[in-house]
């Protein structure tokens, strides 16, 4: 027999004091939880677009992923050793036409790049184009100190624009690179290239469980939400941040755990063994002399102009 | 050595505790021969999990014995190369949470693993995987990444890189926690057809509505995670009693018109009801 239940009264009556008829309570936006929960959306949604642009039918997705990745280091490496800025701008100016036969939104592609590089490499060359830092001959005077003029140089700006150019480049040809190959052939390709593969594997674990444990704190953020009623203030915020932190550590390691446990009952025992489909097509070795032979031709075009 | 009257699996006394204190098997001990579909029958925390983890090889008893294929099963044993791929080929386990067990980048790549790491021919393992994504009707999900797929999909992408490795014996923990009805009906299916085909079945489970075509055994495990009885699905769900001890059902209020009455719930509330209206 089941004890009698015990639902205390309170439980069996409506609760008063929270009046839902009236829309006179103070109104509060963009609470911090509110921001995380789109956030979180937001990479489960950049994640499905990489994945719909590197499915479409263009000329860097027909490519085999290892030859895209070997071009893509050779390109990189050129656009490290060019020192001037039309030869970098040739090579940008190739990536945006690689970028538009591969059927990806210049527009898009070209915001994706820049709208980052004055927070990161704007800031770190600022300084350089000081005539206190690189002396040489004043193009935009600002002042003088000690009857010497100071101001921008074109030294500095020279160098600073090359380091702007090639991070441009740099970011563009990696971007090129994600954007047109889906997360498991580029992983496959670095096994391929010898890559370590244990290595690949834990990429590979991290990028897969990121959704799984995003998920997790996307749970716990929206049940915090459904809770609150009043407006939650910053101790408490700490708190829930501090403990839910701790809750998905544990969430991770009792995951981890399993998942080397259902490693272990498939039969991986320390040296793992993987798909190898070797198949390069005529196409792919043609793609890969013409990028082996446009690096040539930037830093051959390069040392021709002079130092 | 083994002789064709010799039980598959056998267990002997068998005591497990976490962390040397929360005990979760006590005194555990049963056979099963070949071909037999054997349900594990016990409320939550009752070590049914438990019991399947030490099956599978994957964490060892504190006490007592396992042999599986006529091999004694120790921590020490399975460090060898050989004997570790003979047991893994052989013992297939689907674990409770997809997401633990589906960990590749992609479909294919999951149901590969397996006869990868057991060293299958390259040629072999791909037209295996095929069959095996024909047979679970989810070749359309081949490229797929795994966070792109619901729970049900999960599960089929689960027993797909179990059942690609042909093991004689399969280990399901919780088959249909969290599937829709669809899902469910569907896996049953696709376990009276393993069964059919010889195959040896254990599953953990509480959900005593799986029991009745498949399993013709039940063990059942009490909360204080001993093996308390041992007989066939008829006799077992026929125990009200036993069952109700064993929380796996509960009294049942409910209103039929003006009167109200108790019964217990679960299979055999059918089977009372018809015998009720007789």
């Amino acid at each position: 027999m089941t004890p009698a239940r015990t639902t205390p009264a309170w439980l069996l009556e409506p609760e008063h004091g929270l009046c839902p008829c009236c829309s006179i309570g103070r109104r509060r936006r963009g609470s911090a939880v509110d921001k995380t929960i789109r956030g979180l959306a937001g990479v489960l949604r950049q994640a499905l677009q990489s994945e719909e642009l590197a499915a479409r039918r263009g000329l860097l997705q027909r490519l085999d992923p290892r030859v895209k990745l070997i071009a893509t280091v050779a390109l990189l490496v050129a656009a490290g050793l060019v020192r001037h800025i039309p030869v970098l701008l040739a090579l940008y100016a190739l990536t945006l036409l690689l970028a538009a036969a591969s059927r990806l939104p210049v527009g898009w592609f070209v915001k994706r790049v820049w709208l980052f590089i004055p927070v990161f490499t704007g800031v770190v060359v600022l300084p350089a184009t000081f005539s206190f830092v690189t002396p040489g001959e004043v193009v935009l005077p600002l002042g003088h100190w000690f009857g010497h003029p100071v101001g921008l140089t074109r030294q500095g700006l020279t160098g600073a624009g090359l380091i702007v150019c090639r991070v441009a480049t740099s970011i563009s040809l990696v971007v090129l690179l994600t954007l047109t190959t889906s997360w498991p052939r580029l992983l496959a390709a670095l096994s391929a290239l010898r890559v370590p593969r244990l290595l690949v594997l834990v990429i590979g674990m991290a990028y897969r469980y990121l959704f799984v444990l995003l998920d997790a704190v996307a749970d716990m953020v929206t049940a915090r939400k459904a809770r609150t009623v009043s407006v939650a203030n910053g101790q408490a915020g700490r708190v829930f941040v501090a403990s839910s932190a701790g809750a998905l550590f544990g969430k991770a390691h009792a995951l981890s755990e399993e998942i080397h446990q259902a490693m272990l009952a498939r039969g991986y025992r320390g040296e793992l063994r993987t798909l190898d489909r070797t198949r390069v097509a005529l196409a792919d070795a043609a793609a890969l002399v013409v990028a082996l032979v446009l690096v040539a031709a930037a830093v051959g075009g390069d040392r021709a102009l002079g130092l | 050595m083994r002789s064709a009257s010799e039980p598959l699996l056998e267990v002997r006394g068998l005591g497990y505790a976490y962390l040397g204190r929360f005990p979760a098997l006590d005194e555990v001990g049963f056979t099963v021969a070949r071909g037999e579909t054997v349900a594990l029958l016990g409320a939550n925390g009752s070590g049914k999990s438990t019991l399947l983890k030490v099956l599978a090889g994957l964490i060892f008893p504190d006490r007592g014995s396992y042999r599986a294929f006529g091999q004694e099963v120790t921590e020490d044993a399975l460090e060898d190369a050989q004997l570790n791929a003979g047991f893994r080929s052989r013992l297939g386990f689907v674990f409770q949470n997809s997401d633990a067990q589906v960990f590749s980048p992609t479909v294919r790549e999951e149901i590969a693993f397996g006869p990868l790491q057991l060293a299958l021919p390259q040629d072999q393992v791909e037209a295996r995987v095929d069959d095996v994504l024909r047979l679970l009707e989810i070749a359309d999900l081949a490229d797929r990444a795994p966070y792109q797929l619901s729970a049900g999909q999960k599960k089929r992408v689960a027993i797909a890189s179990v059942l690609v490795t042909n093991p004689e014996l399969l280990l399901f923990d919780e088959p249909t926690a969290g599937l829709d009805p669809r899902s469910q009906q569907w896996l049953l299916e696709l376990l009276a057809e393993l069964a059919r085909a010889g195959k040896t079945i254990l599953l953990a489970t509480h959900d005593l509505d799986l029991l009745d075509p498949l399993a013709e055994r039940c063990l059942l495990f009490s909360e204080q995670h001993r093996l308390v009885a041992d007989a066939a699905t008829a006799d077992v769900l026929a125990d009200t009693e036993l069952l109700l001890s064993l929380n796996l059902i509960h009294e049942h209020t409910h209103r039929h018109g003006p009167f109200v009455h108790s019964h217990p719930h679960g299979p055999s509330h059918h089977a009372n009801r018809a015998e009720a209206s007789l």
